[in-house]
């Protein structure tokens, strides 16, 4: 028996906070194996949206279904069991492992204890190796680059062997690099994944799908190519863009001009 | 990053490892194991399980010499002597010291040792704790207020004296008082149903702070010229009291929090990683907190009204054996028992042999040798230790 990829639905998925709507009525649905971008300005609500999946905020109104089941009427280690969340919360006050750091992603599959079995054993091996981390297991996360941290935070989040993974803008802080080998790797993963991403371009070619949010409500959705207009990119992004095409892959490629919006 | 490097350092391919990632477990075996068997999993690695002995042969070591040395010289071997016929019986080893030493080793110094174990192992390990639901290695069990509120207790019995409980009036007090500060800091620090470490933090400071004004008040106003000195040496700790009526209660303690403490030592691990990263691995943050700040707390209230306020020992102890063992509660629990333990049993014998035939208080030590072992160790390597980002 194998982890199969899960779906995700949100269903009129509401959050408010201090009277302000963070996040206003959201239906999205993604099926398996899918791999969404979630996209739109700074404060539109993108990590306020994944937060209600990996159960950090209840929503207000509306549910979170996590391959059909409510989110926020399982427990707490359901959910870690079934969806993967990739953080920028980074553990630097204790001298953790890299090694240490990815193992805590078998928690949620531990009885109180549980001694680690072989297969959490494998596991570890094997997403160390995925990862390239092999070499630096020993090493103290805190003393890590950039990118090898978010590389063990991934591991983190494979171990726990979710079949849905969400990650918050995981290209932060990454050179171009590095973006495209995440980003790469994901896809590779064949596993349904949410990502909040800032690069439209990033996104338009490794997406299937991208959603749009815009002060908390989405406001499109569908293909790189039906999402990603010059309209769309003037009213939410505030930008004026021309739309080309990549010349390897084909898909979009956003080219903002330089003079202000002129609407 | 992934294939090349994959490639490099392991035989398997991509697919393969990606298969492996997706297999499911294994028929889950016998899913409850014994304590000793979660920690042999987790720290299986020579190294700790040398590490470990080399502690339990330090606190062999560091409890015979409390047994050896005082107002009068008992000889190592004697003293050995004495524990074994006490163990064993007079079939193994025949009794031919003086009946003198017998009573001094058995009567008088062994409870003071076990006591002293039973405070440093419990504040090592309520340390540890405390710095991993605070998230921060400079808390220690002081932090949160309920050592001040043991001394507010203490402090008015020893003004008042009322309460009339015997010989374990000053205790009960300390305990309570404690307690009442437990609430009154849990209280305050879960304010809209949440408990985060910095709350936490500024509860226990804010409580301290009101709690050291309120003693300083009482000693002040007292008509008791000696009372100043009586408290001052009662809240720098010792052992003096350590009578074998005493051990049950701190011995009973140190079992239920530290055997908690490692049943839920994968959960304490999650709090190390953030509170976001914690719930997203499946821990119900919130509760595990407060539940584990409730159980920190009892244990350092039931520590301080045994011996007083102690300083250093639950703050330095998990550092250096953070450092020895690593960060994994699994397996850094048991070591810092015994470190803690190790620790307070050599302040103990200072404290009441450098000036002898006067005391002490142990605080004083645990302080004086403990904070510039401690610098001595921040400065030889700044990575390890509480260093480098």
């Amino acid at each position: 028996m194998s982890i199969r990829p899960g779906t995700l639905d949100l269903c009129s998925v509401t959050l408010l906070a201090g009277g302000k709507a963070l996040v206003d009525n959201v239906t999205m649905s993604i099926s398996e194996g899918e791999m969404v971008g979630l996209i739109g300005p700074n404060g539109a609500g993108k990590s306020s949206l994944l937060r209600t999946i990996y159960r950090i905020n209840r929503p207000t109104s509306g549910t979170v279904l996590v391959n059909g089941e409510d989110a926020w009427r399982q427990p707490t280690e359901w959910v870690a069991r079934n969806v993967g969340a990739v953080l920028q919360d980074m553990p630097a006050e204790f001298p953790l492992t890299v090694r240490d750091v990815v193992a805590m992603g078998r928690s949620a599959h531990k009885k109180l204890l549980e001694p680690d079995t072989s297969h959490d054993h494998a596991l570890l091996v094997a997403a160390l190796a995925l990862l390239g981390l092999t070499p630096l297991q020993d090493r103290a996360f805190r003393t890590l680059s950039g990118g090898e941290r978010q590389r063990a935070l991934l591991a983190r989040a494979l171990v726990q062997q979710p079949r849905l993974l969400v990650l918050d803008e995981p290209t932060n802080h990454l050179d171009i690099h590095h973006q495209l080998q995440l980003l790469r790797f994901m896809r590779g993963l064949q596993t349904t994944v949410v990502a909040a991403l800032h690069d439209l371009n990033l996104a338009a070619m490794f997406c299937d799908r991208l959603f749009v949010l815009d002060r908390g409500r989405l406001v499109a959705a569908g293909t790189p190519e039906t999402v990603l207009t010059p309209d769309l990119l003037r009213n939410v992004y505030r930008i004026e863009a021309t739309i080309a095409r990549h010349p390897e892959t084909g898909t979009v490629w956003v080219m903002p001009s330089v003079a202000p919006p002129t609407r | 990053m992934h294939a090349p490097v994959a490639k490099q350092n392991q035989p398997e391919s991509h697919e393969a490892l990606l298969t492996v990632l997706r297999s499911a477990p294994p028929v889950r075996g016998t899913a409850l194991r014994s304590v000793a068997a979660q920690c042999a999993a987790s720290g299986g690695s020579p190294g700790y399980a040398l590490v470990i002995l080399l502690m339990v042969g330090l606190l062999l070591g560091v409890a015979i010499a409390g047994l050896m040395f005082g107002s009068v010289h008992i000889p190592g071997e004697t003293a050995v002597a004495i524990l074994a016929n006490l163990v064993a019986g007079d079939g193994l080893v025949e009794p031919g010291w003086r009946a003198v030493y017998e009573t001094i080793v058995v009567q008088t110094r062994m409870p003071r040792v076990v006591l002293a174990a039973l405070v440093g192992a419990s504040l090592g390990v309520t340390g540890m704790t405390i710095q991993s639901i605070v998230r921060n290695s400079l808390a220690g069990p002081g932090i949160l207020g309920i050592s001040s509120g043991a001394a507010t207790g203490a402090v008015v019995v020893m003004r008042w004296g009322f309460l009339g409980l015997g010989v374990f009036t000053l205790h009960i007090s300390a305990f309570l008082g404690g307690l009442i500060t437990l609430f009154a800091v849990f209280w305050v620090a879960r304010t809209g149903g949440f408990m985060t470490p910095t709350r936490l933090v500024l509860a226990g400071v804010a409580m301290s702070a009101i709690l050291s004004a309120l003693t300083s008040l009482i000693v002040l106003t007292s008509p008791d010229p000696q009372l100043a000195s009586r408290v001052l040496f009662w809240t720098l700790g010792g052992f003096g009291t350590a009578q074998w009526k005493l051990i049950p209660i701190p011995l009973a303690a140190l079992a239920i929090g530290l055997g908690v403490m490692l049943v839920q030592a994968r959960r304490l691990n999650l709090l190390m990683a953030g509170d976001e990263s914690a719930v997203a691995l499946g821990l119900n943050v919130q509760r595990f907190r407060q539940s584990m700040f409730v159980l920190a707390a009892a244990l350092t209230g039931i520590t301080v009204a045994v011996a007083g306020v102690i300083g250093f020992v639950g703050l330095i102890m998990p550092h250096i054996v953070r450092f020895l063992v690593g960060a994994d509660h699994r397996r850094a629990l048991p070591a810092v028992a015994l470190l803690g333990a190790s620790f307070t049993i050599g302040a103990d014998l200072v404290a009441r042999t450098v000036i002898a035939p006067l005391e002490l208080p142990v605080g004083i030590v645990t302080a004086l040798v403990g904070g510039p072992f401690f610098i001595w160790l921040l400065r030889r390597d700044a990575r390890g230790l509480g260093g480098a980002r």
